[in-house]
């Protein structure tokens, strides 16, 4: 104990300013989380590529939905991300010391789901916007553009809708394995699923953050008979409804539960 | 939450209050009272599973308690405003994940405190990483060097430290360091909780002791009285070396000494103490070359604790004890006698 910073006395606070810091050091200083935020947002950029070069965009469909068809498995990625940064400090047993540092679970949820809509949100924008004018030069110009704007804040409002749901299920299931696995059934099942419901199966897979997204990206995947006849915005504000729902259980369960 | 330097109150205290914790049908922690005081190190004591994690994660406000109260610095561990600033825990766990590397940790915690980010290189310095190491990812890391990287909970220079078996994993060197650090924190007006199972180190370390085994507090008491009065004196004896052993023990045994052959050489005498055996010696002319008194060690006397505390509990309960293993922590109770002073 020879040399010591001075601490600064008065009334130091561990809020939500000094946990956004440290969730921010966390995040960046984990390489799993940092390669699956770059995979989200070169994935959509690939993907536009990748219709161009195989010509696969089906002939109704626009260069928006076409240009970010893989924007879906981008957004899975996301909850990846979402669900890692708790579900990884279980499994380490890191977050005895998180909690201990600071203890309201409800701050570090907090900070957390802050420090994902800062990688997230901006990253999503660009790789989209990106992906959207590649296809726009790289497609056949016979098939109609879509309307770009607003509907890419929405698609990257979605991937962070998705990395919050991974939180919120990560928080929940304390488990990396389990939380990523439930994190992208609740993404995939209800598309897989929905079409063995029948006329069940819009109020199922309209629920499903990727149907607000395919709305949004005015794909031709996105009809009315398979994620209902909300419209991209309403779709959106409904995800976003679950998704608080999650988060809100997530907070009370950290709450609640011994760590 | 003084700043250093202040002189320590008694707010700088681990208090916990009829604390209990059950998981489900089982009681991990029952009814415990006890206190930390500042300015000494206080040893925590007890067989595998008899709560004491349980109770350093109580403390720490991880675990709710089902009934009772913990309080440190005077108040609930969550409504501390910046918690490491004023407790530094350790807890079993290594508790980094693997993936990150030690000052990535570090600089974590500094951050989530308001803690400068200075501080990281002193504390990795004050705990013994070098630099290169603390920058590469904790997978590869030995039990001692997590545990060195757990003492790092010294980040915020807290008041009260709560350490959850500091020394497993340690070499010899990082044992007498890790000693030699508690003794001065202490020394400095902190207060001091650590559990161990080495009960050699203990010895060495503790000024005081908080037992507890099956969830129930055995003794707290200081160091001193708890070795002196052990349950039946637990493995004190005499060593007696003298060149006419064979008449000395005839002299012994007709007085009711129980008379052993040491493992160094020389009779290990249980009954009579270091004086009387000394008079007796001269009485008879016998010659003695040494007479050495030895003390429980804080092994023995805890060993006996525990395993008296281990057979009443297995002895009473079958199935799940109930009023069984009430019955019998009454008579474990008694048995400590004088030792438990409070």
């Amino acid at each position: 104990m020879t040399t010591r910073t001075p601490l600064a006395a008065a009334h130091p606070r561990a809020g939500f300013r000094q946990a956004y810091a440290a969730e921010w050091i966390k995040f960046v200083s984990v390489r799993s989380l940092l390669w699956t935020t770059v995979a989200t947002a070169l994935v959509p950029v690939l993907g536009a590529v990748f219709v161009a070069a195989t010509s696969s965009l089906q002939p109704d469909d626009t260069v928006l939905g076409g240009s970010l068809t893989l924007s879906v498995v981008a957004q899975m990625l996301a909850a990846v991300a979402g669900a890692l940064t708790v579900s990884g400090e279980y499994t380490a047993g890191t977050l005895r010391a998180t909690l201990s540092a600071c203890p309201r679970g409800g701050t570090v949820l907090a900070a957390k789901g802050a420090v994902l809509a800062t990688v997230l949100y901006v990253p999503a924008l660009v790789s989209c916007g990106a992906a959207y004018v590649l296809g726009g030069a790289l497609l056949p110009a016979s098939h109609p553009a879509g309307e770009p704007l607003p509907a890419l804040f929405g698609v990257a409002a979605s991937f962070v809708l998705a990395g919050w749901l991974g939180l919120a299920v990560g928080t929940l299931v304390r488990h990396s394995a389990g939380s990523v696995g439930a994190v992208l059934g609740l993404l995939v099942l209800p598309s897989v699923f929905g079409p063995l419901l029948g006329a069940a199966e819009p109020w199922v897979a309209g629920f499903s953050p990727t149907a607000a997204l395919e709305k949004l990206t005015q794909t031709s995947d996105a009809t009315a008979d398979a994620v209902g006849s909300l419209g991209a915005w309403p779709s959106l504000l409904l995800v976003a409804g679950c998704t608080a729902a999650l988060l809100l259980a997530a907070a009370v369960a950290l709450r609640a539960r011994d760590v | 939450m003084s700043a250093r330097g202040t002189v320590p109150t008694v707010g700088h205290m681990i208090e916990a209050t009829e604390l209990t914790k059950r998981y489900g049908g089982r009681t991990a922690v029952d009814a415990l009272t006890f206190r930390v005081r500042p300015g000494r190190v206080t040893g925590f004591l007890g067989p595998n599973g008899a709560g004491k994690s349980t109770t350093m994660r109580l403390v720490l406000g991880l675990d709710t308690a089902t009934s009772g109260t913990a309080t440190v610095c005077g108040g609930p561990y969550r409504r501390l405003g910046a918690p490491l600033r004023s407790v530094g825990a350790l807890l079993d766990a290594k508790g980094v994940h693997g993936g990150r590397s030690a000052y990535g940790h570090l600089a974590a915690l500094a951050a989530s405190n308001g803690i400068p980010r200075g501080r990281v290189a002193e504390v990795l310095d004050l705990v013994g990483l070098p630099p290169a190491t603390a920058r590469r990812r904790t997978k590869g890391f030995s039990l001692g060097m997590g545990q060195r990287l757990g003492l790092a909970a010294l980040i915020g220079d807290p008041e009260v430290l709560i350490l959850d078996e500091p020394v497993n994993g340690l070499d010899t060197e990082g044992i007498r360091w890790v000693r030699d650090l508690m003794r001065s924190l202490a020394a400095e007006g902190r207060t001091v909780f650590l559990s161990s199972h080495l009960m050699s180190e203990m010895e060495l370390t503790a000024d005081h002791l908080v037992v507890i085994g099956r969830g129930r507090l055995l003794a707290d008491t200081p160091m001193r009285d708890f070795l002196a009065a052990g349950p039946a004196r637990a493995g004190a004896h005499t060593l007696v070396r003298t060149p006419e052993p064979e008449r000395m023990r005839e002299l012994l045994e007709e007085r009711g000494a129980t008379v052993r052959l040491d493992a160094r050489g020389g009779w290990r005498v249980v009954g009579p103490g270091a004086s009387a055996i000394g008079d007796l010696a001269r009485d008879h002319g016998v010659a003695v070359h040494e007479l050495t008194p030895e003390l429980s060690s804080l092994e023995e006397v805890y060993t006996e604790l525990a395993r008296s505390s281990v057979e009443y509990g297995t002895g009473g309960a079958n199935g799940d004890g109930g009023a069984a293993s009430a019955r019998s922590r009454t008579r474990t109770r008694t048995t400590v006698g004088k030792g438990h002073v409070r």
